[in-house]
């Protein structure tokens, strides 16, 4: 696949296949082309060449609302203008699903319920969207996507804003609920703790694909990110743990 | 109203016949024509706030109503009956719609129609609309002109008649049917162009449709009562923090809110320096500004002013 704007190249002839109930990781510098790479899954940008193929079928000769029925994306677009309460946002993920003028089924407010108690956030779920802190409108939003009942969860820097207790519950939370998983990371340790499969990504281009004792290394390190680092292993966990320097 | 529904059999008339046909007349369909109107100006409002995400901008915000005004003014100005009795409506509709064409243009050229452009296309195509407007008002003439031209601006209900009436109800029903028919993914804009597409909306097209939409129905409002202001820049906000932002629940509370408060604006408007009349847009903007401004102060987050 490749994606183009104007004279630039986002994604370069890129191919990837991610196995059901996987947990791919995407890494890379700023502007390597990882988030460009996850909206042509979520239907924003097209690609230029290439398909974006779901179970086999081309997402993006399909509609939104199938894609939508398929894909949630957790992204860093908070909606502030507006006094949605978190339930709102929440039972938005159920659009996808509905008919025009269905009203909420017994089993919607079920789904909306049960990702509100998921994430913890039973206790402010009438407040305003935007009096949350960051790491609760994550939580929100990820609610938001559990609702759309997805095969393949899509998230851009899910951890951003959150603190390394949230990181920790976020990423094994979406590890063990047995969907597909790409997500665009920074923290390369916890990619190397929770992904299968990792993918090192520099302007636009694969430069490495595999496992994270693979993709890790410190000459890519070096090459990609331009920093020295040394590789060991995590003491407890045995994950492939980066010390930069 | 008894005795005329009963077709005459239950109550005596023991009025005169001239109440009876100012009433049946003139003070029915005027407070039909106020709340119709009342209403689409708050569905209009809110929707377009939607489409927009923006929650100060309201149905003027798109330049339909100046082009109304413009369109008014060329027919004050000219004299012009070629369309009959209601020539001034008609040619308001028109310029209304003439000046949306421009504006949706504007907006679409070299690529998406985002809210950015949408509302910055739309204050330009005022400002240039309200030049024109002083223009022609001020090269007429007729010396009377500026006040009659003033007058249709801050808009009023005493042209209302029965027959007049079909058009802008048969429009509001219409447009608020296909309004709550689209509740959901109205819903949908307020979270960001981005969040609407990955929750399973085509954004592009459906602010398209909804800004069409919004637009003819400001546009018919602003024909059969000029422009009246502040209702749909207020009402939304009101009903929000009674309803919630939930459109499901919030255009009918925002039709009704509208409606009741456009009526009541009428009832001042001509009863309160009686035997004259103000404009209602007067009324509208005396009781709906010094409100607005209280809200902002009270309650800034509320309206999304400050983040």
């Amino acid at each position: 696949m490749t994606v183009r704007a104007g004279a630039q190249t986002l994604v370069d002839d890129v191919t990837l296949e991610v196995r059901p109930g996987a947990f791919l990781g995407l890494l890379g510098p700023n502007g390597a082309g990882k988030s460009t790479l996850l909206r042509t899954i979520y239907r924003m940008i097209p690609p230029d060449a290439g398909v974006v193929r779901l179970n086999g079928e081309d997402a993006w000769r399909r509609s939104s609302a199938w894609v939508a029925q398929h894909v949630g994306a957790v992204i860093q677009d908070m909606p502030a203008e507006f006094p949605l309460t978190v339930r709102d946002v929440v039972a938005m993920g159920r659009s996808a699903h509905k008919a025009l003028l269905e009203p909420d089924t017994p089993h919607d407010t079920a789904l909306i319920d049960a990702a509100i108690a998921l994430q913890q956030l039973g206790a402010f779920q009438h407040r305003a969207f935007r009096t949350l802190s960051g790491g609760e409108r994550q939580r929100a939003l990820l609610a938001r996507a559990l609702v759309q009942q997805p095969q393949i969860l899509v998230l851009d820097e899910p951890t951003n804003h959150l603190d390394i207790r949230y990181q920790l519950s976020l990423l094994r939370f979406v590890r063990e609920i047995g969907v597909t998983v790409i997500a665009a990371l920074h923290d390369l340790n916890l990619a190397a703790m929770f992904c299968d499969r990792l993918c090192l990504m520099d302007r636009g281009r694969v430069v490495a694909l595999g496992t994270p004792e693979d993709v890790l290394t410190p000459a890519r390190l070096g090459d990609v990110y331009g920093v020295h680092a040394t590789i060991q292993r995590h003491p407890r966990t045995d994950t492939v743990w980066v010390l930069p320097g | 109203m008894v005795h005329w529904l009963s077709g005459g059999w239950l109550v005596t008339p023991d009025w005169r016949e001239a109440h009876e046909i100012i009433i049946v007349q003139t003070r029915i369909p005027r407070v039909i024509l106020a709340g119709v109107v009342g209403a689409g100006l708050g569905v209009s409002g809110m929707v377009i706030q939607a489409i927009v995400r923006n929650p100060l901008a309201g149905p003027s915000i798109l330049g339909v109503s100046s082009g109304a005004a413009t369109g008014a003014v060329i027919v004050m100005r000219f004299g012009l009956v070629a369309l009959g009795a209601f020539t001034l409506h008609i040619a308001a509709f028109l310029g209304g719609l003439a000046a949306l064409s421009i504006v949706f243009w504007i907006a679409r050229t070299g690529g998406q129609m985002t809210p950015t452009r949408l509302v910055l296309a739309g204050i330009a195509m005022s400002a240039v609309l309200s030049a024109v407007t002083s223009l022609l008002v001020l090269t007429s003439p007729d010396p009377q002109l500026a006040a009659r031209v003033l007058f249709w601006t801050l808009g009023g209900f005493g042209s209302a008649q029965w027959r007049l009436l079909p058009i802008p109800v048969i429009a509001l029903i219409i447009g608020l049917a296909i309004m709550l028919v689209q509740a959901r993914r109205l819903n949908l804009l307020m979270a960001g162009d981005e969040s609407a597409v990955a929750l399973g909306l085509d954004v592009e097209r459906f602010r398209r449709g909804m800004f069409v939409l919004t637009a003819a129905l400001t546009g018919i409002t602003v024909a059969v009562s000029g422009v009246i202001g502040f209702v749909g820049l207020i009402m939304p906000h009101i009903v929000r923090l009674l309803v919630g932002a939930d459109h499901r629940r919030a255009l009918p509370a925002v039709a009704l809110l509208g409606a009741s408060f456009t009526i009541a604006a009428d009832l001042v408007a001509r009863s309160i320096i009686a035997p004259l009349e103000l404009p209602v847009g007067i009324v509208t903007a005396l009781v709906g500004g010094p409100f607005f401004i209280w809200l902002l102060r009270r309650d800034a987050r509320s309206l999304g002013v400050v983040k």
